[in-house]
């Protein structure tokens, strides 16, 4: 029995989390599902693959090459294990079309994630892009890339 | 507890929050429940305040906000998932049509429909003492026709 057919749903969660909070997006992808099924609301983004994912987690990744990823829980139930996690990072490119103004966020987000046979096959992914957008100094959703000062 | 048990009393709770009895859905929480909406804050110029402190104190107020602003508010759950600790993690769309103004958004009679993420703790006694709500709040008010980050 191969070692992810032994791991808990919440060895698999912690594996990709971990992965992540070290940066590692390929290695956080290698504990998806090819088919995985994705939903981020904030960002809009859907779709039944692990480059969707790879999109998502590799943006925020450079953007933010100082991302830090704090758990502060993990729920397990049954086969779905959801995070509530805090990302903190420093914005060093675009980010979901913010210009960079080298601001610092801190968000809080829950990511839920449904595991089988130790692999992830469904993620969804909430956080408030209204918090985002006012930490990057943002100033209207419909004219995200436009930021203070900018106009004269 | 059960996994079912913790499941059946948040499936309560989200009926009552549906039928807009905030009473009933207070009394299903421990007097001193916790809550936490995460995107709930209101910056001044020199306080931030936020969506956290007690069901009673805080949760009641913004559900009694909400229901009030939005009058035909209503909540449909997509997943439902318990454990045996009495952790329950629900998803649902909430929605509603403004009629009156909803924090420094004023009322032009729009509708919103945005995905929401609860975790509830159900406690030994059967009664909710914890309740983290998250969401896009870009997204709501996007829908009402408020585009200003404030």
């Amino acid at each position: 029995m191969s070692a992810t057919l032994t791991a808990t749903p919440a060895d698999t969660a912690r594996a990709f989390l971990d992965a992540l909070a070290a940066h590692d997006v390929e290695a956080a992808l290698a504990t998806v599902e090819p088919d995985v099924e994705v939903v981020v609301h904030p960002l809009g983004v859907s779709g039944t693959s692990r480059d969707v994912l790879r999109s998502v987690l590799g943006d925020l990744a450079t953007a933010f090459p100082d991302l830090l990823l704090t758990v502060q829980r993990l729920i397990v139930t049954d086969d779905v294990v959801t995070a509530l996690v805090k990302v903190e990072g420093t914005q060093a490119a675009a980010y979901a079309g913010i210009v960079n103004q080298e601001k610092h966020i801190d968000l809080d987000q829950a990511w839920r994630l449904t595991i089988a046979d130790g692999r992830i096959v469904a993620v969804s992914a909430y956080w408030c892009q209204q918090q985002l957008y006012r930490r990057l100094g943002v100033k209207r959703f419909d004219q995200v890339t436009i930021v203070g000062g900018a106009q004269s | 507890m059960t996994a079912a048990t913790a499941c059946a009393v948040v499936t309560e709770f989200v009926d009552r929050y549906r039928a807009h009895d905030i009473d009933g859905m207070t009394d299903l929480c421990s007097i001193n429940a916790d809550f936490s909406y995460v995107p709930f804050e209101v910056w001044g110029k020199q306080r931030v305040l936020r969506g956290d402190g007690k069901v009673g104190t805080v949760g009641k107020v913004i559900w009694t906000g909400l229901i009030t602003s939005f009058p035909n508010l209503t909540i449909t759950v997509h997943t439902i998932t318990g454990n045996d600790d009495g952790d329950v993690v629900v998803e649902a769309d909430i929605a509603g049509t403004q009629q009156l103004p909803w924090g420094n958004i004023a009322p032009a009679g729009k509708r919103f429909s945005e995905p929401h993420l609860f975790a509830f703790h159900v406690g030994a006694d059967g009664l909710i003492d914890g309740i983290t709500g998250y969401w896009n709040n870009a997204g709501i008010n996007g829908q009402l026709g408020h585009y200003e980050v404030d």
